[in-house]
């Protein structure tokens, strides 16, 4: 059955892709990972960046756009987060889930041979697909 | 990693050298272990995966207690659930996962009571996906960490969740607000979690954050612990696993009459 295993292996795919994890944002869980992380632990990359998304996903300045989209549909009011070092960018995704959830796709890119739009885009896709098979 | 030198995770790290298959079993809740490795983990105190996935309507009811029926005696039941189309691989792992390292958690407590093993024990729910045994221990510790770095005031996991009067300055989040319509000065964050199904300790940090921010009232005096007991067919290792099932079942039919 397509899970969490083969979605991260799809975002290893795209270009420039260096570490790919799903995390649940409110305990900061990673419920799977691949690749390398930052400072070499999934672990501690996953608690950080559960902070991170915690705030934007729930900080009022970014989480107040209740407005459904012109196709009527109401997602989440966060899609996605975005970070650029020096060296790398990262990507993370939340996910829309039918059952009371927190959980993101986080993608780790190689600065010169990443690309920054399209990592977007394929996460996105991805993220979907995590849910709906 | 090494596991620290708490009294159960000898005896995990232990089972997991020698790809133990089995289910072991504390005052708090069970692990299910199945070649090393933690399959599965129930807890009182935590809402089964039963819980997460109807809470929201992904699941019907009648669509848990179908594969329950249908697939329980051959301990396939997620795998029926996904075959059959009812939730998808990727969401019941996300489900899965979350159920299981918070009954971790609870049944990892420190200090909660004797340890025991019965090997060659399966659960029903089958193979979702396994967790190392230390990783499970890793978690556990981690959350412990995590939730007194927040608000290092147990006593407001386990008393009747109570809002403060408003004009402390805080504002609760999105997610927040959810836990605190349901606060009604009698159900504790376990059975907020369960109402609004969401894995406990997911509750817990967020009661100790609204604790913390003054959204919350903090008991001054440590709630009496009452854990709730482990079902019979648990604690009572039956010399049958299949004995469990029948009875789960029972139990199951009998709470949705």
């Amino acid at each position: 059955m397509p899970g969490i295993d083969e979605c991260l292996l799809q975002a290893m795919v795209v270009p420039g892709a260096r570490g790919a994890s799903v995390v649940d944002w409110t305990s900061g869980l990673a419920l799977g990972t691949v690749g390398e992380a930052p400072g070499g632990d999934h672990e501690a990359t996953a608690a950080e960046t559960a902070e991170l998304a915690r705030m934007a996903a729930e900080y009022p300045s970014f989480a107040t756009d209740e407005t459904p989209a012109p196709d009527g549909t109401k997602g989440l009011p966060v899609e996605d987060l975005i970070v650029t070092t020096r060296t790398g960018y990262h990507v993370v995704r939340f996910v829309e889930t039918t059952f009371d959830s927190s959980v993101f796709l986080h993608l780790w890119l190689d600065r010169d041979t990443g690309n920054l739009a399209l990592a977007r885009l394929r996460l996105a896709d991805l993220a979907e697909r995590l849910i709906l098979g | 990693m090494t596991a620290a030198a708490t009294p159960v995770s000898p005896m995990l790290v232990r089972l997991a050298e020698e790809r133990a298959t089995g289910v072991l079993v504390r005052d708090h809740g069970a692990l299910y272990l199945a070649d090393g490795h933690v399959v599965h983990a129930e807890s009182p105190a935590a809402p089964g995966l039963d819980v997460l996935l109807t809470a929201g309507g992904q699941l019907a009811p009648e669509g848990w207690q179908e594969a329950v029926a249908s697939a329980g005696a051959r301990r396939e039941v997620a795998r029926f659930l996904v075959d059959s189309g009812q939730v998808t691989g990727g969401a019941l792992e996300i489900c899965h996962l979350g159920a299981l390292h918070d009954a971790a958690f609870f049944t990892l407590a420190p200090g909660s009571g004797p340890t025991r093993f019965r090997y060659g024990v399966a659960h029903w729910i089958g193979t979702v996906r396994p967790v190392p045994a230390a990783a499970v221990v890793r978690e556990a510790r981690r959350r412990r960490g995590l939730l007194d770095s927040v608000w290092p005031h147990p006593e407001v996991d386990t008393a009747p969740l109570r809002r403060r009067a408003p004009g402390h300055g805080a504002t609760a989040t999105r997610r927040q607000r959810a836990l605190l319509e349901l606060a009604d000065g009698v159900r504790t964050p376990s059975a907020i979690a369960r109402a609004v199904g969401r894995p406990a300790f997911n509750t817990l940090i967020e009661v100790r954050r609204m604790a913390a921010a003054g959204l919350v009232e903090t008991p001054s005096e440590p709630a009496a612990p009452t854990p709730a007991p482990l079902p019979d067919w648990v604690a009572g290792f039956p010399a049958d696993p299949d004995i469990a099932l029948l009875r789960r079942l029972r139990d199951a039919l009998e709470a949705s009459l």
